[in-house]
C-alpha cells in the first residue's frame, strides 16, 4: 500500500548502507540484520528519519505505532548489548543508535516532523521560500511600539490602562489567528498524506505537491513570528 | 553566552531607531524576517542625490538582531547607493564580534539593506518611467 515515488523499495526492504553484509559478504535483504551471520548492519547516514524508523513519508503518525517502533530498534541497537561483541560491532551500534535518537525526536513532534519533511522534499521546489508576509511584520512591529509605550506608561495611569485593553484585544486576535493557522496546518498534512497515498505521477500532482509544500512553509514561518510576538504579549502583560 | 561590549550597546542605546513614511521620496524600505526565530527587520534609507542621508531600522528580536541591524544604519547614512551594496554580513560578525550562533542575525541586516536598496532603485526606476 505504500508508494515510494522516488524509489520502488517496499517498507521492509530498507535501503541500507551497504547491501553486503560487512562481515559475511552475503547479500543483505535489507533489515538492520544480516540473515546469515546475524551481525547488526550500518544504517546509513543518508537514510532519512522516516525510512530508518519504518515509516512512509506521511505527516501523521501513529505516535503509539512509532514509539513501539523505537523501543523495539532501541533495544536492536543498545550499545550495552554489544560490549561483549568486536569494535566493529561496538562502533555500529553506537552509531546506529544515535541515528535513531534523532530520528525519532524529529518524528515524534508534529512540527519538527513537517519541518523535516519540507527539508526533505523542498528541494525540488521552485521558491519555496516565499516572499515575507509584509502585512504580518508591520502587525509586529507595531506591536512593538505599543508594547513599549505600555512598559513605559506611568504605573495605574489611564494611558497604562487604554495601552493594556489595546493589547489584550490585540492579544486575543492572534491567538484565535494561531489556532486557525493550526487548523490549516492539519489540514495540509492530511492534503499531504492523501496525495502521497494516491502516488500519481502526473502534472496535477506535482503541483498540488508543490502548493501544500509552499503552503506548509508559509504556515511554519508566521507560526513562529507569531508565536514570538504572542509570548512577548504574554509576558508584558500577563 | 555573552554578548560583547558593542552588541551591549547597541541594544541599550539604539542608533537611528524608528521609521520614515513608506511612500516619501527617496525612501527605500527593506522588511525581512528569518523563520527559524521568528526576528522581524524593517529598514529604511533616505536617499538624495545618490547618497544615503538617513537611515532608520526597527526590529523585534534578539539583542544581535537588534545589534545588527542598529550598526548597519549607522553603517549606511553617508554612503552612496553603490558603496551600500558592499556592506556585507560578515562585516558586522566582525565588527559585533557574534558567535557563530548568531551570524544569521548579520544575515538578517544585510538582506534588509539589499532589500532596502532594491525597493529604493524599484521606486527610482518607476519615477524615472512616469516622467518619461
Amino acid at each position: 500500500m505504500y508508494h515510494h515515488t522516488h524509489s520502488t523499495v517496499g517498507p521492509r526492504e530498507l535501503p541500507m548502507a551497504r547491501s553486503m553484509c560487512w562481515h559475511c559478504q552475503s547479500e543483505v535483504a535489507g533489515e538492520y540484520f544480516c540473515e546469515r551471520c546475524v551481525k547488526v548492519q550500518p544504517v546509513s547516514k543518508d537514510l532519512d528519519y522516516f525510512t530508518c524508523l519504518g515509516f512512509p513519508r506521511r505527516l501523521t503518525i501513529d505516535q503509539h505505532q512509532l514509539e513501539t517502533k523505537f523501543y523495539e530498534l532501541s533495544r536492536a541497537f543498545h550499545p550495552d548489548f554489544y560490549q561483549n561483541k568486536s569494535a566493529a560491532e561496538q562502533t555500529i551500534s553506537l552509531g546506529n543508535s544515535a541515528m535513531l535518537n534523532i530520528a525519532y525526536r524529529t518524528l515524534r513532534d508534529p512540527i519538527e516532523r513537517a519541518e523535516y519533511l519540507l527539508d526533505l522534499e523542498a528541494g525540488s521546489v521552485k521558491e519555496i521560500r516565499n516572499s515575507p508576509p509584509a502585512d504580518l511584520f508591520e502587525e509586529i512591529l507595531e506591536l512593538q511600539d505599543t508594547l513599549s509605550e505600555y512598559r513605559a506608561a506611568g504605573h495605574a495611569s489611564e494611558t497604562e490602562s487604554t495601552l493594556r485593553a489595546k493589547l489584550q484585544s490585540e492579544r486575543n486576535t492572534l491567538e484565535q489567528r494561531q489556532r486557525e493557522m493550526e487548523a490549516t496546518l492539519q489540514q495540509l498534512f492530511v492534503q499531504w498524506d492523501t496525495l502521497q497515498d494516491r502516488g500519481e505521477a502526473t502534472d496535477q500532482a506535482r503541483t498540488e505537491r508543490d502548493r501544500i509544500l509552499k503552503q506548509m512553509r508559509e504556515n511554519l514561518s508566521n507560526r513562529t513570528y507569531v508565536k514570538n510576538i504572542v509570548s512577548d504579549l504574554a509576558s508584558t502583560i500577563g | 553566552m555573552a554578548y560583547s561590549d558593542k552588541v551591549i550597546d547597541h541594544f541599550n542605546n539604539p542608533r537611528n531607531m524608528g521609521s520614515f513614511k513608506k511612500d516619501e521620496e527617496g525612501v527605500g524600505t527593506g522588511m525581512v524576517g528569518a523563520p527559524e526565530c521568528g526576528d522581524v527587520m524593517k529598514l529604511q534609507i533616505k536617499v538624495q542625490n545618490d547618497t544615503i542621508v538617513d537611515a532608520k531600522f526597527k526590529t523585534f528580536g534578539c539583542g544581535s538582531a537588534i545589534a545588527s541591524s542598529s550598526l548597519a544604519t549607522e553603517w549606511l547614512k553617508g554612503k552612496t547607493v553603490e558603496e551600500a551594496q558592499k556592506i556585507k554580513n560578515t562585516d558586522i560578525v566582525q565588527e559585533l564580534n557574534l558567535p557563530p550562533v548568531k551570524i544569521h542575525c548579520s544575515v538578517l541586516a544585510e538582506d534588509a539593506i539589499k532589500a532596502a536598496l532594491a525597493d529604493y532603485q524599484k521606486k527610482a526606476d518607476g519615477a524615472l518611467t512616469d516622467a518619461k
